[in-house]
C-alpha cells in the first residue's frame, strides 16, 4: 500500500478529481491548504494598503492505494494538474505500513 | 389487563411485555402519538400502583407517610416507549424514609425486572421546601408532579400547602436556572433548528423547546402574555408530529435514542409519519414538514425566553420602579420605544395603521434594535384578525427599499418572514418556505439560507472577526445595497420551481416581483444580473486560476463595473457563508478577497487602454439614434468615440441619451450642466471642452458651496470633450432648505468655468469652517505612482483623509504642475478618500522628475 499526497492548483481540482474517478479511485481526502515552494508570493496593493501574498492557496489530495494502482494514479494527476507554469504543485509518495477500517476493524488491503 | 395484585413478577413481566408489543403494533398500524403515549403511561401507572400495593402488603407497611409521584415528562403523561420513569418517593418525615428503605429497594427492582426504566429520587416533605441550588432540574421536574400511589393526604399537603409558597419564592431562581439550562442546550446545538440529523428531543425546535416554554409560562404565570388558542393549536399539532417521530425512533432503535438519522428520515417519509393524510412523501417533502413544526416550537420558546429572571422587590421598589418606567418612555411622538434593547409598541391600536407597523421594521433595519417578541405578537394579532379595520396595508417599493438598503436589513426581514408579511410583499418567497435541499453540504432550508445570507452581511456592519474584517468596508460603502439584498431574497427561489436550472426559475420570480413592486428598468436589470451571475464569482475563484491576468480580465469584463463587483463579491460572501456554518473557510474567504482585489485593480488600472470605438458599437449607435430621434449618426459617433469603456458601464441608456442631448447643445452654450437630486446625494454632470485645471475648478466650486464630493468620474472623448460626473452630499442642506440656490449654484459654476467669476474669494470664506472639523478616524496619506498598468499614462493613486475641498487641493496641485487628467476615479470609504488619476504631460507619461515634484506638492497639500 502506498500513500499519494498531491498538492495542486485549486483550479485543477475538479479535473483531477474527475480523472481519478474515471480510473476507479474514489476514496480521497481533500484539504484546503496554503503554502509556497519555488513559486514565491508577491505584493498586491488595494486602495493604498499592501497585501503580501506569500502563501498561495492550494488543494492537497491524499489517497492510499494498492501498489499496482499507484503509477496510473500519478500519471492521471500529472496529466490533469499540469499547466506548465510555476506553481503547479508536487506529488509525494510514501509506503503505508497498515490500514484499519474503524467500523469493523478490518486490516490491510481489505480496509482500503 | 388483569388487576389481580397477587400475580408474581414472573407472570406479570411477560404480560406487560405483551401489552407493550400490542401498543407498538397499534402505533405501527397508524395509531396516533397521543393515544400511544396515553396507553404507555396508563400501562406504567397501573403497574406501579400494582407493584407498590404488593410490596406494601409483603412488608406489612403502613402507607401513611409515604407516597409515589410521577415527575417531568412522565408526570405530564408524555411517556415514550423507552423513556425513563421519573418518580419521587415522598416521605412524611425521616423516620418514614428509613423504614421504607427495603420496601423501596424491592419496588424498584421489581419494576426493573418488568422492563420499566425507573429513575427515582426520595425526599421528605420538609426537604421539598428547600431549594437545592445545584439541582434545578429536580425542581423543574417537580412542577409536573402527579400522584401515583400511597398516602394521598401527604401528596395533597405537598401540592396545596408546601410547594405553592416555596415555588413562588423560588421563581427568580427557577427562571434564572431555566434560562441558563435552555441557553446552554441551544448553544450546544448551534442555536439552529437546522441539523442534517436533528435530535427531536434536545435540538432547538425539539420537544425540549416546548417543555421549556411550558415551564417558563408556568413559572411566570403571567396571564397577560398567556398563549392564545391559535398558538395552542399550532403548538399542539407540532407536539403531536414530533411525538410521533419520537415513538417511531424509540421503536426503531430499541432504546431512548432520539436522533432522526438520514436513513430513518427516508423511512419516516415513506410512511408519511405524523401526517394525517398518510400519503407517501419524498424525504425532502417530509423534512419540510418537520422543519415547519420545529420552527413553530422554537419560536414559541424564544418568545417565552424574553421573560427575564425576576429579582425580589419590595412594594416600595415596585412602585418607584413603575413610576420610573413610565418616565423613561420618550414622548417624541413615535408609537414605539426602545425598552431592554428591544423595540416595543406603546399602543397596540396604532398598529391598525400598517404605516406604523412598517415604520417599526424600518427602524429595526436602520438602528439594529430588534423588535420585541411581544411587539411581534401584537402585530401578529392584528394581522390574523381580518375583522379589525386596517389602513395602508400595502408596503410600497420605496418603503421596502428603505429596509433592504439599511445597515441591518435582516432585523426587519426575519420578523417579517415569521409574521407572513414578507410573503405578502414578496409572494415568490413563499415558494421556498421550509424547502429542504437534502445533501450533506446544505445545512439549512432554502428560505433560511436566503435570510442567513443577508444576516451574514449585516454582521459586517460591526465585524470584528478576521473572516469578515476585509469585507466589512465593502458592506458599509456598497452602492444600491437594496438591490443586492433584494437579489439575495430572490436568488434561490428557482429551487422551489419546476425549472431545470434554478437560476432560470429565480429570474422568472424576478419578472413577476419587479412588475408588481414597480422596480425601474435599471433596478431590475441590476437585480437580474446579480441573480443570473450569482454563482459566477464562486466558480471563478474555485475553478479558475485567479493569479492568471487572463482569468481576471475575463471575469472583470463580465462584471463590467467596480460598483457591481462590490455587490457580486458581497453576494458571494453571504451565499457561501449561509450554506453551513463551516462552508466559508478562511481559505475560501481569502480566495474570494483576492479575486475581488485583482478585479478591482483591473478596473482602475486599465481604463485608458480600454476605450470605445464606435465602429465596434453599431448597435448602441442605432439605439441612441432611435432614442434621441436624430437622422444622422455622425454626432453620436463624435460624442462616443474615445470614451473609456467604463463610460457605458456606469451610465444607463437614459443617462447616455440625456448626456448626448447636452453634448448637442454645446454649440449654443459651451458649458452644459445637469443636477439631479437622489435620496442621499446629488449628481452633477458637466460637459465642456477640455481646458487646464477644469477638474480642480469644478471640485473647488463644489467645495466653496460647502458640498462634500463622495465620488466622481472624469472622462474625455477623442474630440477633447470632457464629461465629468460628481456625486456630492449637501452638508449644510443648502439646496434642500433654499431650492432657489440650485439655479444660483449652476450659474455660479458656469461663470467660474467660463472665467467670468472668481473662485478664490468663495473658497476663502469656507476655509475657516472646514478647519474646525476634527477627523474621527486618522487615515495615513499614501501617494503611489504606477508606470506599469497603462501604456499611455502614469497612474497616480492617492489614499488620504477625506475633507471638504480635498479634491480641489489635489486638482490644483496637478494643474499647477501642468499634469493633464485623462481619467479620474474618485471614491470615498467612510473618512478615507481613494482617488485614482490617469495623468499625462504633453500626451506622454510623467517623467521621474515630474513625479518627484508632484509627490512633494501633494505631500505639502495633504500633510
Amino acid at each position: 500500500m502506498m500513500k499519494i499526497e498531491a498538492v495542486i492548483q485549486p483550479s485543477r481540482f475538479e479535473s483531477v478529481k474527475d480523472a481519478l474517478r474515471e480510473i476507479g479511485i474514489e476514496g480521497l481526502t481533500v484539504t484546503e491548504v496554503r503554502g509556497h515552494g519555488r513559486q514565491k508570493g508577491h505584493t498586491e496593493v488595494y486602495r493604498g494598503r499592501e497585501y503580501t501574498v506569500d502563501l498561495l492557496p492550494k488543494i492537497k489530495l491524499e489517497m492510499v492505494l494498492l501498489d499496482n494502482l499507484v503509477e496510473r494514479a500519478v500519471d492521471t494527476i500529472l496529466k490533469t494538474a499540469k499547466t506548465g507554469k510555476i506553481g503547479d504543485g508536487k506529488i509525494f509518495i510514501t509506503r503505508v505500513e497498515e490500514a484499519i477500517r474503524i467500523r469493523n476493524e478490518e486490516r490491510g488491503e481489505n480496509a482500503l | 389487563m388483569t388487576t389481580d395484585l397477587s400475580i408474581p413478577v414472573s407472570i406479570l413481566g411477560p404480560q406487560v411485555e405483551t401489552e407493550r408489543q400490542r401498543i407498538r403494533q397499534q402505533f405501527e398500524n397508524g395509531e396516533s402519538a397521543w393515544e400511544t403515549l396515553r396507553v404507555l403511561c396508563q400501562l406504567a401507572d397501573q403497574n406501579i400502583q400494582r407493584v407498590f400495593g404488593q410490596v406494601v402488603r409483603a412488608h406489612n407497611f403502613d402507607q401513611q407517610g409515604l407516597c409515589i409521584l410521577a415527575l417531568g415528562g412522565y408526570g405530564r403523561r408524555f411517556l415514550f416507549p423507552y423513556s425513563d420513569l421519573d418518580i419521587l418517593f415522598l416521605f412524611g418525615n425521616e423516620k418514614a424514609e428509613s423504614e421504607a428503605r427495603s420496601l423501596i429497594e424491592q419496588f424498584s427492582r421489581t419494576l426493573w425486572d418488568m422492563g420499566f426504566r425507573v429513575s427515582s429520587a426520595g425526599r421528605t416533605i420538609d426537604e421539598c421546601k428547600r431549594i437545592e441550588e445545584g439541582n434545578a432540574e429536580f425542581h423543574l421536574a417537580l412542577l409536573d408532579r402527579r400522584f401515583l400511589a400511597g398516602d394521598s393526604g401527604l401528596f395533597e399537603k405537598l401540592n396545596t400547602r408546601v410547594l405553592p409558597g416555596s415555588e413562588r419564592q423560588a421563581r427568580p431562581f427557577l427562571l434564572g436556572q431555566l434560562h441558563k439550562l435552555t441557553e446552554e442546550r441551544l448553544t450546544r446545538y448551534g442555536n439552529t433548528i437546522f441539523h442534517l440529523e436533528p435530535n427531536v428531543k434536545e435540538s432547538p425546535g425539539g420537544m425540549r423547546d416546548y417543555q421549556a416554554a411550558v415551564w417558563l409560562r408556568q413559572i411566570v404565570s403571567d396571564k397577560t402574555r398567556a398563549i392564545t388558542a391559535a398558538e395552542e393549536e399550532l403548538a399542539s399539532d407540532a407536539v403531536n408530529f414530533l411525538s410521533a417521530i419520537r415513538c417511531f425512533l424509540h421503536y426503531k432503535n430499541g432504546r431512548n435514542d432520539n436522533t432522526l438519522t438520514y436513513e430513518l428520515q427516508s423511512e419516516a417519509a415513506a410512511r408519511s409519519l405524523g401526517v394525517r393524510d398518510g400519503s407517501a412523501r419524498t424525504p425532502e417533502q417530509w423534512m419540510r414538514l418537520y422543519f415547519r413544526q420545529a420552527r413553530m416550537l422554537n419560536r414559541l420558546l424564544l418568545r417565552y425566553m424574553e421573560y427575564k429572571p425576576l429579582s425580589q422587590q419590595t412594594l416600595r421598589q415596585r412602585i418607584f420602579g413603575a413610576a420610573k418606567a413610565v418616565k423613561a418612555e420618550p414622548s417624541n411622538g413615535k408609537p414605539y420605544v426602545v425598552r431592554d434593547g428591544f423595540l416595543e409598541i406603546l399602543d397596540i391600536h396604532s398598529l391598525s395603521n400598517h404605516t406604523v407597523t412598517f415604520s417599526l421594521f424600518v427602524e429595526a433595519a436602520r438602528t439594529g434594535v430588534p423588535l420585541g417578541r411581544e411587539t411581534e405578537r401584537q402585530i401578529a394579532y392584528m394581522l390574523t384578525h381580518p375583522e379589525l379595520p386596517v389602513r395602508n396595508a400595502q408596503m410600497s417599493w420605496e418603503e421596502f427599499k428603505e429596509i433592504l438598503g439599511s445597515d441591518y436589513p435582516g432585523l426587519a426581514l426575519r420578523p417579517m418572514q415569521r409574521l407572513g408579511l414578507l410573503t405578502e410583499i414578496l409572494p415568490e418567497f413563499g415558494i421556498i418556505d421550509s424547502l429542504v435541499v437534502r445533501d450533506f453540504y446544505h445545512r439549512y432550508t432554502v428560505d433560511e439560507h436566503s435570510l442567513r445570507t443577508i444576516e451574514h452581511l449585516q454582521e459586517l456592519s460591526n465585524s470584528t472577526d478576521e473572516l469578515g474584517a476585509k469585507f466589512s468596508p465593502l458592506w458599509k460603502a456598497v452602492e444600491q445595497r437594496e438591490l443586492l439584498v433584494f437579489s439575495l431574497l430572490l436568488h434561490d427561489i428557482g429551487k422551489g420551481m419546476a425549472a431545470e436550472a434554478h437560476v432560470a426559475g429565480s429570474l422568472e420570480a424576478l419578472e413577476t416581483a419587479a412588475a408588481r413592486l414597480g422596480l425601474s428598468p435599471e433596478e431590475k436589470a441590476e437585480v437580474h444580473f446579480l441573480i443570473e451571475r450569482h454563482l459566477e464569482m464562486s466558480a471563478t475563484m474555485q475553478r479558475r486560476d485567479i493569479f492568471d491576468p487572463g482569468t481576471v480580465s475575463t471575469f472583470a469584463g463580465m462584471v463590467a463595473t467596480q460598483e457591481r463587483l462590490q455587490r457580486l463579491c458581497l453576494l458571494t460572501y453571504g451565499d457561501i457563508h449561509a450554506v453551513n456554518p463551516e462552508a466559508l473557510t478562511p481559505w475560501k474567504a481569502e480566495m474570494l478577497w483576492r479575486l475581488y482585489v485583482a478585479a478591482s485593480n483591473h478596473f482602475s488600472r486599465t481604463l485608458d487602454t480600454d476605450r470605445l470605438h464606435i465602429s465596434d458599437e453599431l448597435a448602441l449607435r442605432e439605439q441612441l439614434r432611435a432614442l434621441v430621434a436624430v437622422t444622422g449618426t455622425s454626432d453620436i459617433e463624435r460624442f462616443l468615440e474615445g470614451f473609456p469603456r467604463r463610460y457605458l458601464a456606469v451610465h444607463s441608456q437614459s443617462e447616455i441619451t440625456t448626456q448626448f442631448s447636452l453634448y448637442r447643445q454645446l454649440a449654443a452654450d459651451p458649458v452644459q450642466t445637469e443636477l439631479i437630486a437622489s435620496r442621499h446625494a446629488y449628481s452633477l454632470t458637466l460637459l465642456t471642452a477640455d481646458r487646464p485645471a477644469l477638474f480642480a475648478t469644478i471640485a473647488g466650486t463644489l467645495a466653496s458651496w460647502g458640498m462634500n464630493i463622495v465620488k466622481a468620474d472624469a472622462f474625455a472623448n477623442s474630440a477633447g470633450v470632457v464629461l465629468d460626473t460628481f456625486h456630492f452630499v449637501d452638508l449644510h442642506r443648502t439646496f434642500e432648505l433654499n431650492p432657489s440656490e440650485i439655479d444660483r449654484f449652476r450659474k455660479n459654476l458656469t461663470n467660474i468655468i467660463r472665467g467670468t467669476a472668481a473662485l478664490e474669494p468663495l473658497l476663502k470664506s469656507r476655509e475657516y469652517a472646514s478647519r474646525l472639523r476634527v477627523p474621527k478616524v486618522e487615515v495615513i496619506t499614501k501617494i503611489i505612482f504606477d508606470e506599469e498598468s497603462s501604456v499611455h499614462s502614469t497612474l497616480l493613486e492617492i489614499v488620504t483623509q477625506d475633507r471638504p475641498g480635498l479634491l480641489y487641493d489635489i486638482g490644483s496641485a496637478l494643474a499647477r504642475l501642468e499634469c493633464n487628467i485623462e481619467v479620474a476615479l474618485i471614491d470615498t470609504e467612510g473618512q478615507k478618500a481613494i482617488d485614482v488619476f490617469y495623468l499625462t504631460e504633453q500626451d506622454k507619461k510623467l517623467t521621474p522628475q515630474k513625479q518627484k515634484s508632484l509627490q512633494e506638492a501633494l505631500q505639502s497639500v495633504l500633510g
